[in-house]
């Protein structure tokens, strides 16, 4: 059971012994066909059509060998081997990606992102950088970006929605352009990359051959896209044989390095450098300890340095550059705690998720929903105990209908008052079936009803392989993004989880982490980051995997360093006890969590820590820190205060 | 003052008492656990020490009064007292031995119960050696001995070679607590002084006999009470080198004299044992005793400078009665698990630290951990 078996992308035996066709991630763009049209019908090859950022993460969670992947991608994964001499790039005009308005680009005040393509955004960003802009973004569908432009207002279009628009706006920047302008530089949007030992020299030349076909049949490939999308023939030709430039020729990938170069310096992208070796033994392979201090100095890590630290990182390594990540970010030397109240409102749930000793199925006679009688009686007691808000989760019961969640939240609001911390992505995704609404109508009721935050919860690792094992009935990793995305849009902020140590291995665990950062980058909207291992106990179902405070300790850390725009980092004491909680403060975390009265969830499951904030504030006092409540969006309620001395 | 220290502990000059107190004021606890595992690292590398043994404690009853004590009776028909007969104390450790893994070391700590007969003792420690004539008796504690020779009338001396006669191995370093004398007083007033205990200790070792030593800390005393015993049992041990583990004893307040103290956090323990690591230049290991510490704790102590983590001690009741949070005892198995999640090398030594099995390292600390049932024990319930 040795890592590295245990490593899914060792392809090499399937390769020799031919039993598995190469797994090729293609994107369905037009301007990518001529790479990868000839290549659909060769039995070595299995090809896959998806959108970029779903190249990315098929590539990334290792459901493709080599991928069609955009820049941004190649260098946010990291160590992956780029193939010779294909490239989709520009040097001048692309014409299909751009930025359009009303007015010239230095009177807009903000700027509509079609997400699709995250190349675009970073190099939007640094181009208006450059020129010392700094409009609102904000992210929008392709549609509703087009339509959004009017006034200050413009919008990043791109694909075949920016050749339609073509003239329809007075002032339009094309990225690729503006890029030579800057830096003499061709651009080159993506390029096949493979992940490590999966495509041998061979292999390589399957591709080679194929652009020599695609290209020789780009004509017919642009009258046959004229006649799916309606655009003008000529036009789309002119686009393939003169806009877009297939090669990767030194002036490209100087063009490329200069991207992750400028990219990596303005903190959007880690620091990345193309290679056609297989990474591990190329030289240019950075070292931990460089990997250790620029993640200490506050720069981007990719997956395979997050997967490295993980596996190589010593325990005090890693928890030294945690601490100075969080020293940089929390000068002060203040940790903060909450005092709130977690209330499972109903046990009942219909997901039977094999981790969860708290769900009792729909009529079984273990089953309850708190009466209005109970739940004021607990509201109370957090009034009392000077709380401020209650973190309100429960299973996922049919009975409860979305009028008896607005009628919860305005009682509590009007008759306590306190912050409602309520309903996890699950949850509110089960609503939404429930009602037949969509996910931002139910957020934008229970918004209107009073919900102040999302809890992050039921995150457990965003990688769909280890979901379906571990709760099948679960929402997707996607789904689960999802609803953050439209929470952070409404305003409402959240919290990220990880649960690990069950079937999931350290890349799964770097990818989960990379997946929040990404989301974050776009919206904002996570204030914090808890982590904690499976708990396991009697009435769960699987085996534990990896665990131990070693583990957890090592865990936090590696997750301070990969989280760079997150605010916070929380030490998960309710789960890994008090003494390891207060270890944690040493490790990256910079909160203490809550004082809980109870948690039902993971108390089922056997652990059950209790402490007070007396207590908590002793184990902060003795970490050396000073010690300050907050409120859910981590704003101090009390004056940060300092311990009495020794220990 | 951190950098002059470290230089010279990679020197391998000594440190002295400002440095020991430097040590203990220095904000970043990591920078002082991580010197003190590249000491650890240089002595022992990854190997980590475990053993078979098994806690008998035989009576509670005790004479003395000491703050800190919530495992003490003052007399025998005191509710919650109680004085195991011969034949108890030995079904303890037959039992054990028909659980499976039967103990190679048998530990005795007790109160100084002032009504039984030496030959009690004597008899005691015969009987566990007539079950089985290898098995490492490591009974009594310094003070102990001390309360033996004043109640029975005989020399330091005396009471070891008598109690060596009947089959004891070596002394284990309870009673240690605080060796400044003001401290001392407070806590515990009536029982063997500093100097009686070191001098228990130096008898025993100049009869041959190795013995470990313990130090209380977390209650009253300050950080320079700790430097100051920590020195002590240093300038010992440059005389006799019979001292084979140093062993933090960190205070639990439950249901004692000093239940207002809180007890000492987490990284203060993990600071005491970086602290001992760097200042005992002399002594062989540094012990994270995991019913002090909790498991977990003293999992992560592996890396602040502990490299043994006692043994599977099977029925604890010292710590139990000050609230202590750990489980009663470790099974073989779990330890190792314990030493290889930390990504140490698990070796089971025998009290004297002979190696009777030497356990593979999990390859990398990611590798370790595919265990199939953690068992509950290791879950610290409150």
């Amino acid at each position: 059971m040795s890592s590295a078996t245990e490593k899914p992308d060792a392809r090499a035996s399937a390769v020799s012994s031919g039993d598995r066709p190469l797994r090729v991630l293609g994107v369905e763009y037009l301007n990518a066909r001529p790479l990868w049209e000839s290549l659909r019908d060769d039995p070595r090859v299995d090809l896959r059509l998806l959108p970029p950022s779903e190249v990315a993460r098929a590539l990334s969670e290792d459901e493709g060998d080599v991928g069609l992947l955009p820049v941004a991608a190649a260098a946010t994964i990291g160590e992956l081997r780029l193939l010779r001499n294909m490239a989709i790039g520009a040097r001048g005009k692309i014409r299909s990606v751009a930025i359009v308005s009303e007015r010239p680009i230095h009177e807009l005040d903000s700027i509509a992102l079609d997400l699709s393509s995250r190349t675009s955004v970073v190099l939007a960003r640094l181009l208006l950088a450059r020129r010392k802009l700094s409009p609102r973004l904000f992210g929008a569908p392709p549609e509703e970006a087009i339509a959004a432009v009017s006034g200050r207002t413009g919008a990043l279009i791109i694909g075949d929605r920016a050749l339609d628009v073509e003239g329809r706006f007075p002032h339009r920047l094309d990225l690729a352009e503006d890029w030579l302008d800057w830096t003499g530089l061709p651009f080159v949007f993506a390029a096949w990359f493979a992940r490590p030992d999966a495509v041998s020299r061979e292999e390589e030349d399957l591709f080679r051959v194929a652009k020599q076909k695609g290209l020789a049949r780009a004509d017919a490939i642009a009258a046959e896209h004229a006649a799916r999308s309606g655009l003008p023939e000529e036009s789309l030709r002119s686009y393939l044989t003169e806009s877009v430039r297939y090669d990767l020729g030194d002036e490209e990938l100087a063009g490329l390095q200069r991207f992750w170069t400028e990219a990596a310096r303005a903190g959007l992208l880690p620091a990345a450098s193309p290679s056609f070796e297989e990474p591990r033994v190329a030289r240019t392979r950075p070292s931990l300890d460089s990997i250790l201090s620029r993640a200490a100095d506050g720069e981007r890590l990719s997956v395979s340095e997050g997967v490295r630290l993980l596996r190589e990182g010593s325990l005090f390594e890693l928890g030294l550059a945690a601490d100075a990540v969080r020293r940089r970010k929390h000068p002060h030397g203040v940790v903060t705690y909450i005092i709130d109240r977690n209330v499972n409102y109903t046990n009942v749930c219909t997901t039977s998720c094999r981790f969860c000793a708290f769900y009792r199925p729909v009529g079984h006679p273990e089953g309850y929903v708190l009466s209005r009688e109970e739940l004021g009686r607990k509201l109370q007691e957090v009034k009392d105990a000077g709380g401020v808000q209650i973190l309100l989760q429960g299973g996922l019961n049919p009975n409860l209908r979305i009028g008896w969640y607005e009628d919860l939240f305005r009682w509590i609001k009007s008759e306590y008052g306190l912050g409602l911390h309520a309903l996890s992505p699950e949850e509110i995704i089960h609503l939404a079936r429930l009602e037949e609404l969509s996910v931002w109508r139910v957020l934008e009721r229970l918004h209107a009803a009073g919900l102040d935050s999302v809890p992050g919860g039921g995150a457990e690792i965003l990688v769909d392989r280890v979901r379906r094992k571990i709760a099948k009935a679960k929402c997707t990793s996607a789904e689960w993004l999802g609803v953050m995305r439209i929470a952070h849009h409404m305003g409402l902020r959240s919290s990220a989880t990880m649960m690990y140590g069950t079937v999931d291995t350290p890349e799964d665990r770097i990818l989960h982490l990379v997946k929040i950062r990404d989301l974050q980058d776009e919206t904002g909207g996570f204030t914090a980051f808890f982590c904690w291992d499976y708990q396991h106990e009697n009435g769960t179902h699987i085996a534990p995997g990896d665990n131990g405070t070693h583990l957890y300790l090592r865990m936090q850390a590696v997750a301070r360093l990969m989280l760079d725009n997150v605010d916070h980092v929380g030490a998960s004491w309710v789960t890994q006890g008090p003494a390891v909680g207060q270890v944690a403060l040493r490790f990256g975390a910079d909160d203490f969590g809550s004082v809980m009265f109870e948690e039902n969830v993971v108390s089922s499951a056997g652990t059950t820590f209790r402490i007070n904030a007396e207590a908590i504030e002793q184990r902060i006092h003795g970490a050396g820190f000073k010690a300050a409540r907050r409120n859910v969006r981590y704003e101090w309620l009390t004056e940060p205060s300092a311990g009495s001395g020794a220990s | 003052m951190l950098e002059a220290i470290r230089e010279k502990v990679l020197r391998g000059e000594r440190l002295g008492f400002e440095d020991g107190l430097a040590l203990f004021n220095e904000p970043d606890v990591l920078a002082v656990g991580q010197l003190a595992n590249q000491v650890r690292e240089a002595r022992h590398g990854d190997r980590t020490y475990f053993n078979r043994n098994l806690r008998i404690e035989v009576t509670n009853v005790c004479v003395a009064s000491c703050l800190f004590c919530s495992f003490a009776k003052l007399e025998e028909h005191m509710p919650g007292a109680h004085t195991m007969t011969l034949e108890q104390a030995w079904k303890k450790f037959e039992e054990a031995r028909a659980a499976g893994v039967a103990p190679t070391e048998v530990h005795i700590v007790n109160g100084l119960h002032p009504g039984l007969p030496f030959s009690y003792y004597e008899d005691l420690l015969r009987g566990f050696k007539r079950i089985d004539p290898t098995v490492h008796l490591k009974c009594f504690t310094a003070v102990e001995i001390h309360f033996f020779a004043q109640h029975y009338g005989m020399t330091h001396r005396e009471v070891l070679e008598r109690l060596r006669a009947a089959g004891l191995d070596s002394l284990p370093g309870g009673g240690a607590e605080i060796f400044d004398e003001d401290v001392r007083r407070r806590i515990s007033p009536d029982k063997a002084t500093a100097s009686e205990y070191l001098e228990v200790h130096r008898i025993a070792h100049q009869m041959g006999m190795r013995s470990n030593v313990t130090m209380l800390y977390g209650h009253i005393e300050t950080f320079a009470h700790r430097v100051d015993h920590l020195l002590r049992v240093r300038e010992l041990q440059d005389e006799t080198k019979g001292f084979q583990a140093f062993i933090p004893l960190a205070f639990h307040p439950d249901g004692n004299g000093m239940k207002k103290l809180p007890a000492p956090t987490a990284m203060d323990d993990l600071r005491t044992i970086a602290v001992s690591r760097l200042m005992l230049d002399n002594v062989d290991h540094i012990k994270a005793y995991w019913v002090s510490l909790t498991p977990d704790v003293a999992q992560i102590a592996l890396r602040f400078g502990a490299d043994d983590i006692d043994g599977t001690i099977v029925h604890e009741t010292i710590y139990k009665a000050a609230g202590s949070r750990s489980p009663d005892g470790l099974s073989y198995d779990e330890l190792v698990r314990l030493i290889r999640e930390a990504g140490r090398t698990p070796v089971e030594r025998d009290t004297l630290y002979n190696v009777v099995r030497e356990h593979p390292k999990a390859r990398a600390p990611e590798a370790a951990m595919k265990v199939r049932d953690r068992k509950r024990a290791l879950e610290v319930v409150s």
